[in-house]
C-alpha cells in the first residue's frame, strides 16, 4: 500500500496515460538474538500500475519464528521449574537464569492488497484488505486513504483508515488474569477465545521544500480495544526479604489503549548522496512515552551502487502498570506485566545497506543490523537476591536482509 | 468506540494541515520541470516499501510503540 500511494503521488498530475508496468520486490530476513528468538521472514510485494493512475498491490509475508522468550518471571537463585502454557509438561531454569519459556514457535501468513484510483488529475482513494493467521493468532483489516496533491505536486496531504479485528486462542487457553501458575496443571481459565478491535487514523503531509529538499509530517492515532494481554507472560510475586520468587502469577494489561505518534520526515539531497533523517514521538494512556531517531545516509557511487549506513535509536519509558515482579503482602494492582517490552529501555541498530544495480536494471540489495536492547539490570527496589541479579539482560541480535527487485 | 475529545482534536488537526497545505506552503516547492533530483529513488520518503515494512514488524514485536509514515498496521501475535 505504501508502494502504491508513492506511487500514485508521482503519476497524479502527469497529463496522458502512463503506460503499464510492474515492479516486484522480494526479500529474505533472518532475524537471530543470542540465545533467544530466531526469526526468518520471506516478502513479495508486487505493484502494478495499470495505466491511467490506476495501480494495484499485493503484499506477501511468510514467518516463522523458534527459540526462547522472557516469560517476565524473575531469576532466582535456586533451579525454578515453570508449567508449559499449554499445561503439558514444565521447563526449568537454571539459578541466576533469565526464565525463559522455550516452548516459542509460530508460523504466520500475511497477505493484503491494495487497488488505488485516481478520482481526479490531483486526488487518489486507496482501499485496501489484509489478513494474517498463525496458529494461535488470526487478524483480518481493511484501510482506506486519501491522497490529494496541491502547489503544483509539491505539497500532499494524505488520510487513511484502517479497521483491525484480532483474535487470540492461545496453547491452554486464556488464563485469569492473576492466575497462579500451578505445577504441571492449568490455572483458572477465561472461556472462549479473546479479541481486539483496532482503529488506526493517520494524518500525512509531504512538502517540497526545493530542489534537493523534502520533508514529511504524520500523525496517527490509533484505540485498541479488547483483550490486550500477552496469555504466555508471567509477573513473580517474590518474599519481601529474601526476593526469591513463592509464586508466578498469570499477567494482566488493560483492555483498551489510545496511541497516539507524530513522525517527521526529513530528505536532503547532500552533493550527489541522499540524507534521510526521521524523529518520532510517542504516547499512550498506558504511559509509554518513546522517543525514535533514524539516520540514513545514501551514499551513491555512481548509478549502480550505494552504500548506506544507518543508525537508530530509541528510547522507550516504561508503561504504567509495569512491574518486574510484585511484592508478597503488599497491594494488587489493578493490572501488572513484567514483559520487558514494555520497560523502560533504550535501543541502539547500527547497520549497514548496500543496494548492486544490475545491468539489466534489477536491484539487489543486502542489509545488515545489529540490535541491542538495553534496559535496567538493576532497579532501585530490586530486593534481597534480586539486587544481584540481571533483571533486563541486554538483549543482542544480529539482522540480515537480502533483497531483489525487478521492474523499477 | 473512538473518545469524542480525541475525535474533535483529531478533525481540528485534519483542518489546521488542509489550510496550511493549501495556502501557507504555496510559497515552498519546485517548478515540475525542477523534479529531476527529487524523482531519484534515494530522495524517495520510503525508498523501499519492503524494508520498511519488515523494519516495523521487528520494532512492533520488540517494542512497545507503533505508528510512522505510512505504517499499515496489521496483527500479529509476536511475542
Amino acid at each position: 500500500m505504501k508502494a502504491a500511494l508513492a506511487s500514485a503521488c508521482g503519476l497524479l498530475g502527469i497529463a496522458g496515460q502512463p503506460a503499464e508496468a510492474t515492479e516486484v520486490r522480494t526479500a529474505i530476513l533472518g532475524y537471530s538474538e543470542q540465545d533467544r528468538v530466531q526469526a526468518f521472514e520471506a516478502v513479495i510485494d508486487a505493484t502494478h500500475e495499470f495505466g491511467g493512475g490506476k495501480i494495484g498491490n499485493l503484499h506477501v509475508v511468510y514467518d516463522a519464528l523458534s527459540g526462547a522468550s522472557p516469560s517476565g518471571a524473575v531469576p532466582s537463585q535456586a533451579l525454578q521449574s515453570f508449567t508449559r502454557p499449554s499445561g503439558n509438561g514444565v521447563y526449568t531454569t537454571a539459578p541466576g537464569e533469565t526464565p525463559l519459556d522455550d516452548t516459542f514457535r509460530d508460523t504466520r501468513m500475511a497477505v493484503s492488497g491494495s487497488l488505488t484510483l485516481p478520482l481526479d488529475r490531483v486526488t487518489g482513494l486507496t482501499a485496501g484488505l489484509y489478513g494474517s493467521g498463525e496458529h494461535d493468532y488470526s487478524s483480518l483489516g481493511a484501510n482506506l486513504a486519501l491522497t490529494r496533491d496541491f502547489n503544483r505536486r509539491n505539497t500532499t496531504v494524505s488520510l487513511r483508515a484502517g479497521y483491525f479485528d484480532d483474535t487470540i486462542n492461545p496453547e491452554g487457553g486464556r488464563p485469569a488474569p492473576f492466575g497462579v501458575m500451578l505445577d504441571q496443571a492449568l490455572s483458572p481459565r477465561l472461556d472462549g477465545d479473546g479479541s481486539k478491535q483496532t482503529l488506526d487514523l493517520s494524518l500525512g503531509l509531504t512538502q517540497v521544500i526545493d530542489r534537493r529538499t523534502l520533508v514529511g509530517l504524520n500523525y496517527v492515532f490509533s484505540e485498541v480495544d479488547g483483550y490486550q494481554t500477552d496469555p504466555y507472560k508471567l509477573v513473580s510475586v517474590v518474599d519481601p526479604v529474601s526476593g526469591e520468587p513463592l509464586d508466578h502469577l498469570y499477567e494482566s494489561r488493560p483492555d483498551a489503549r489510545v496511541k497516539h505518534a507524530l513522525l517527521a520526515k526529513l530528505v536532503r539531497q547532500v552533493g550527489a548522496h541522499n540524507l534521510h533523517l526521521s524523529y518520532r514521538y510517542f504516547t499512550d494512556d498506558w504511559g509509554v512515552r518513546s522517543q525514535t531517531v533514524d539516520l540514513r545516509f545514501r551514499w551513491n557511487a555512481g548509478p549502480a551502487l550505494y552504500v548506506q549506513p544507518r543508525l537508530r535509536y530509541y528510547h522507550q519509558g516504561e508503561a504504567d502498570f509495569y512491574r518486574r515482579f510484585l511484592v508478597e503482602g503488599a497491594a494488587m494492582p489493578d493490572h501488572a506485566s513484567a514483559d520487558y517490552r514494555l520497560g523502560a529501555m533504550d535501543d541502539y541498530t547500527p547497520g549497514l545497506e548496500v543496494g548492486i544495480t544490475r545491468d539489466n536494471g534489477h536491484l539487489i540489495t543486502l542489509r545488515a543490523e545489529y540490535y541491542l536492547q538495553t534496559g535496567e539490570s538493576h532497579p532501585a527496589g530490586a530486593i534481597g537476591q534480586l539486587a544481584d541479579q540481571d533483571l533486563f539482560p541486554t538483549v543482542k541480535a544480529v539482522i540480515v536482509q537480502v533483497g531483489y527487485a525487478v521492474g523499477l | 468506540m473512538m473518545k469524542t475529545g480525541t475525535m474533535r482534536a483529531f478533525l481540528i488537526l485534519c483542518l489546521i494541515l488542509v489550510a496550511l497545505a493549501g495556502a501557507g506552503c504555496s510559497s515552498l516547492g519546485v517548478q515540475p520541470w525542477e523534479r529531476d533530483l527529487l524523482s531519484a529513488p534515494g530522495m524517495q520518503l520510503q525508498p523501499d516499501p519492503v524494508v520498511t515494512a519488515l523494519d516495523d514488524h521487528i520494532y512492533f514485536s520488540k517494542e512497545a510503540s507503533t505508528g510512522g509514515l505510512g505504517g499499515a498496521g496489521g496483527g500479529c501475535g509476536c511475542n
